[in-house]
């Protein structure tokens, strides 16, 4: 640091300009992450602090009005619908935690440790592409595969089953937010999985480890954080997903997305929507808490 | 005394001034990201708020030829919808606004549209029930011209149930429906049809009691729900099957997916059915006023009247005999799918029957009350 700080001194013509750069190594990050905090002020924290501001006004005649009251919270965290809604996204989304983690580790651990080089870039390529493809198409394909004349019940009626009720309830949910969150989780632990040091693996199968005591007692607690993120990842999306509630089960019953566009719709109730929508954000806060917390107390 | 549950008046003045501020800036960001609207006083350019599919060049392209201007839509879903986009335009951001009949007098309330000169407009070649519609005049004056109407009742899928099973609403908590019953999510036709089937008429002006009875019998519906469903989800649930019963929507959905070879079918049950309609309204403080006349004029005339029934996407009624006319001598087939045939059975029917209610907005409840309720019983 002192050396570079010292070559301006012996520079020439372009004393001027190079002292400004590298005369103060601290102003390179500022330049560079300036931007990024001018962007974080301007589209997330000024809109979020405005977020919290009109659960506070007030709506006549359809027009938001600036005001200061406490009866958009009181309406909302006292309302039956917004407590069974909350506690269903709740079930909802841990649900599909565990099930994005349960199917995504084996299908990890296979990727990242079993896989020949190539068929693993090949996998990975396939998880990454759907992540950057329409999640609204993928869902209109869902419904054609389950609904009551789609593809699956066709092909069960071809040998007497069904129609199986597929679409429109817990089951198409899942597959639905599945489709969402299932490609980030495994991208996640593939990435961790891949990072894992094969010697402690080595050393661990001859110590006489058997495949699962290896998987239990060296890898989980190996890739430990990124399970958390990959956990944290998948609740913050189920969480807070709007079409696969609207599309794979019509609704029935609302989650907390539905309601905040149920509450718009009718009487233009922007500040209760606000209030849901605050409410969201506390859970998803603490939730990222937990997951930090979580993470690093096995990095201690 | 100050409430000491609120921060004292400094700082509430404070709060609403830095929230005003934040709003106007984010307000200034986001207007700055959204088009110009640049072409809003351009008098070749008529600004129409409107529901999706109105400005289709099926429906407008001859007015916008004959007078050399162009229709620019804003596309709104929902009466509610309309009513937050009016409030937040400025004045002359629109010329000409198309609302359901029930909104209208929020429309006349909030200052948004002007009376309208009746001798302007060819309400003589109206149906006689349509020519002084009551949701359109105020203290005396026109403030709105009708342009369509349709009925709704219940939509079925004409495999699994007869026509004669759904004469009534009360095939809806039959065991047959279990499950099967899909509702447009949208808490005002919906439950104006299960008002109808618990025998309140008007089905909108109801005393406590009689609320009590609609939510009781709305929640009774549950086991039957298959889901709630927005318009482009209510086609595919009635195509594959999600949905074989729905009450509050009518002909504008079943009519296309028929001609489209879907099995399902409309009836207005015995218990009655209701009737939305659409009018257009000038928009207070337009430079384009006379544009706009000419707009609704051409709307009504005959050749507009076919066009609005002949929508592909969209077939609704409509109210003007010379429309009726035309579309027969010149549709014959579509007028005969349509019922709107002027020899023997037509879609006037229902109405000189007294079978069909108007759809109003909640008369002694606030619509918040109303969606209350409805947000209880999807979440049952």
């Amino acid at each position: 640091m002192d050396s570079t700080a010292a070559l301006p001194a012996k520079a020439g013509p372009h004393t001027p300009h190079r002292a400004r750069t590298a005369g103060n190594p601290a102003a390179l990050p500022v330049v560079l992450g300036l931007p990024v905090l001018v962007w974080q002020v301007v589209f997330f924290l000024a809109p979020l602090v405005f977020l919290i501001v009109i659960t506070f006004w007030q709506v006549r005649s359809f027009r938001l009005e600036p005001a200061f009251v406490l009866d958009n919270w009181e309406r909302v965290l006292g309302a039956g619908t917004f407590h069974m809604a909350l506690w269903h996204t709740l079930k909802v989304a841990a649900t599909n935690t565990v099930l994005a983690l349960l199917l995504a580790f084996p299908a990890a651990y296979t990727i990242a440790l079993r896989l020949p080089q190539r068929q693993r870039d090949l996998a990975v390529a396939m998880l990454v592409v759907p992540v950057f493809s329409s999640y609204m198409l993928r869902i209109y394909a869902w419904q054609v595969v389950l609904s009551p004349e789609g593809m699956v019940n066709t092909a069960l009626s071809a040998v007497g089953i069904g129609p199986l009720p597929l679409l429109g309830g817990a089951f198409s949910l899942q597959v639905g937010l599945l489709t969402l969150t299932l490609p980030i989780a495994v991208l996640i632990l593939t990435f961790a999985l891949s990072g894992v040091d094969p010697v402690l693996v080595e050393a661990a199968e001859n110590l006489g480890y058997r495949r699962s005591r290896v998987v239990l007692h060296v890898l989980i607690p190996a890739i430990k954080p990124a399970i958390t993120l990959a956990a944290t990842t998948t609740f913050l999306l189920a969480f807070g997903d709007y079409i696969s509630p609207l599309f794979m089960t019509g609704s029935k019953p609302p989650t907390l997305s539905i309601l905040i566009v149920d509450t718009v719709k009718s009487g233009s109730q922007w500040p209760r929507a606000s209030v849901i929508g605050v409410s969201m954000l506390a859970v998803l806060a603490l939730v990222f808490g937990l997951g930090r917390w979580f993470a690093s107390r096995g990095a201690k | 005394m100050t409430d000491p549950l609120l921060p004292p008046r400094k700082s509430r003045r404070h709060f609403l001034k830095t929230g005003a501020a934040l709003g106007a800036t984010g307000l200034g960001v986001g207007s700055a990201l959204l088009p110009r609207d640049a072409d809003a006083a351009d008098p070749k350019v008529l600004n129409y708020l409107a529901w999706p599919g109105n400005a289709d060049p099926y429906v407008v392209g001859e007015f916008e030829k004959e007078h050399g201007v162009k229709i620019r839509i804003k596309e709104y879903v929902g009466g509610d919808q309309m009513m937050a986009v009016v409030n937040q335009s400025p004045p002359g951001t629109y010329d000409v606004v198309l609302a359901d009949a029930e909104y209208m007098h929020l429309l006349k309330a909030a200052d948004f549209i002007e009376p309208l000169n009746p001798a302007d407009y060819a309400l003589k070649d109206f149906w006689p029930e349509f020519q002084k519609f009551p949701l359109h005049w105020f203290d005396g004056k026109l403030y709105g011209v009708m342009i369509d109407f349709g009925y709704l009742g219940i939509s079925y899928n004409t495999k699994a149930f007869t026509a004669k099973e759904v004469s009534s609403y009360s095939v809806l908590w039959s065991e047959k429906a279990k499950g099967k019953v899909g509702f447009f999510d949208w808490y005002l036709p919906s439950m104006g049809c299960i008002s109808l089937s618990n025998g309140n008429r008007p089905p909108y002006d109801l005393d406590k009691a009689k609320f009590e009875g609609l939510k009781k019998k709305l929640f009774s519906l549950k086991p039957q729900a298959s889901g709630f469903y927005t318009i482009a989800d209510i086609f595919s649930s009635m195509t594959n099957g999600r949905a074989l019963l729905i009450p509050g929507i009518g002909e504008w959905i079943t009519l296309g997916l028929r001609m489209s070879g879907v099995p399902v079918d409309t009836i207005i049950p015995e218990e009655g059915g209701i009737q939305y309609t659409e009018s257009l309204s000038i928009v207070k403080g337009t430079t384009k006023r006379d544009l706009a006349r000419k707009f609704i004029q051409y709307t009504i005339s005959p050749r507009g009247q076919v066009a609005m029934a002949t929508k592909v996407d969209n077939r609704k009624s409509i109210p003007s005999m010379a429309g009726w006319k035309l579309l027969n001598e010149t549709k014959p087939k579509e007028a005969e799918i349509l019922r709107m045939t002027l020899k023997g059975p037509n879609v006037m029917d229902e109405y000189k029957q007294k079978k069909i209610q108007l759809r109003q907005l909640p008369q002694k409840q606030s619509i918040e009350d109303w969606n209350d309720v409805w947000s209880q019983f999807k979440a049952l």
